[in-house]
């Protein structure tokens, strides 16, 4: 590598870095609440079986499955201003992101709820818990747990998925490097740069998932320190 | 007490309740046996309202109500009165053994934490389960499981305690632990019905019998009469197998 290269790539490190601690993780964290909300209220309309709800969701679920999500993004931030609703490009993005992936965990909570035996609601039923209690009480704790590696999995997606924010001029950390490159004309050099940092967050995310996952195993804590002891004692 | 007066249900065309008379008093303990496909589960399903049924009349003292379209706020009513325990145990995965006794009294009943404690840990004892009071269902034995459960439903102090095959999914070695706390709940006056194989459990602790077959109640009787001098055919070929 040359001195140039060097410098750039060194010097764009924090330039890249800020951006996307600052723009690129607040998107994703806020889009990705968005999107949990938003998921779990689709999901439960249809396990509900609310007349009408249901099928707004099922309808719901094939228009944002079934489209582009730049297209989505394009429609909110470029398309509605033509009726008259101006939306500021970085909450147009959080609410594309936002709808997008509420359709896919809509379907990781759907199965996730469909997994848990119908015992579970029934013996809430029978202490007597309705249907919406045991719903909060039993059947979703139980649920998120089975939905949780693939919710996770929807996240990493949206947080590399942000970079398609800078198509309408969000100034997250890819527009970012494509100011640089604009300037440098070092493509190679910077974008690898650029994937080197998602990487770095994916990995994060990723070490994360592991931890959490462990923390939401439902045993005791007795049982938690004899196996890592087993561990240990394995490893010698 | 709780009596079913014409009870029928069907699946599809499958009749699998035919007209089912039924009653309980209070400090009863029935037994109801016969083979496979008789009806005995979906009967007590019926009875918890856990299933529809197709016709019959459910009345709990003075209080009478049509079991095919009972509303929701009947349901809730008559629900209060009964205990359920399920041949799979269905404890709650995400709670421990002791929020499991807990829930029905905090969330349902509105008890304050500090009482609901009291009585869940009196129960967790009375069915030898103190000790793992902190565990979650995933790590109990399916006869420690049944025994938690069993503890749910009295805890909730319920006039009459459904057991849909409570032993039928345990290893033969784990049944006896279950019944052990079932015969002292009946030696303590609990009213009971239970659904059982255990014809041991039948004769010798419960005080009548009643016999299902073909989706009828074919003999019902005193226990051990029905049991040792069945005066049925289709009873006599049961018990001989």
């Amino acid at each position: 590598m040359s001195d140039r290269v060097f410098e750039i790539v060194t010097s764009s490190f924090m330039k890249l870095l800020i951006p996307g601690i600052t723009v690129t993780i607040p998107l994703t964290i806020l889009s990705f609440l968005l999107s949990l909300v938003l998921g779990l209220l689709l999901a439960v309309s249809q396990t509900a079986n609310i007349k009408g709800l249901k099928q707004f969701s099922v309808f719901y679920i094939w228009i944002f499955r079934g489209t582009p999500l730049i297209v989505q993004l394009f429609i909110i931030f470029h398309g509605l201003p033509t009726i008259g609703i101006y939306i500021e490009a970085f909450w147009a993005a959080i609410i594309a992101f936002g709808l997008n992936l509420a359709a896919y965990n809509a379907e990781a909570i759907r199965a996730a709820i469909l997994a848990i035996p119908e015992g579970q609601l029934e013996a809430a039923y029978m202490i007597g818990l309705s249907y919406p209690i045991a719903m909060i009480r039993i059947v979703l704790p139980q649920a998120f747990q089975i939905a949780f590696p693939s919710l996770f999995n929807n996240l990493i997606s949206l947080l590399k998925d942000t970079s398609l924010a800078s198509s309408i001029t969000v100034v997250e950390m890819f527009a970012v490097v494509q100011q640089i490159t604009g300037r440098t004309y070092e493509y190679f050099a910077l974008y690898l740069e650029v994937a080197f940092i998602y990487l770095i967050f994916s990995t994060l995310l990723t070490f994360l998932q592991s931890y959490l996952e462990k923390k939401f195993v439902w045993k005791s804590d007795a049982t938690k320190e004899e196996k890592r002891g087993r561990r240990r004692a394995m490893l010698g | 007490m709780l009596e079913i007066i014409g009870l029928k249900k069907s699946y599809g065309d499958n009749e699998i309740l035919k007209g089912i008379d039924f009653k309980v008093d209070k400090g009863e303990v029935i037994a109801v046996i016969g083979p496979s496909g008789s009806g005995k589960t979906t009967l007590l399903r019926c009875i918890s309202f856990l299933s529809n049924s197709d016709e019959g009349i459910m009345r709990l003292d003075d209080y009478e109500c049509d079991m095919k379209s009972a509303t929701k706020s009947e349901v809730s009513h008559l629900r209060e009165n009964m205990g359920f325990v399920f041949q799979s145990f269905n404890l709650f995965r995400n709670m421990t053994v002791i929020k499991n006794v807990m829930e029905g009294l905090i969330t349902a009943r509105k008890m304050d934490k500090k009482e609901a404690k009291e009585i869940a840990l009196e129960m967790l004892e009375k069915v030898g389960m103190l000790e793992k009071k902190d565990s979650y269902p995933d790590e109990l034995s399916g006869g420690q499981s049944q025994r938690v459960a069993i503890a749910r439903a009295v805890a909730l102090n319920p006039r009459v305690i459904l057991f849909d095959e409570p032993t039928s999914a345990l290893d033969p070695e784990l049944t006896g632990e279950v019944l052990d706390v079932m015969k002292k709940l009946a030696d303590e006056g609990t009213t009971m019905v239970v659904v059982t194989h255990e014809m041991g459990f039948a004769r010798d602790v419960a005080s009548r019998v009643v016999f299902m077959a073909d989706g009828y109640i074919v003999e019902e009787g005193p226990a051990k009469e029905v049991i040792d001098n069945p005066r049925e055919e289709r009873t006599r070929q049961f018990l001989s197998r």
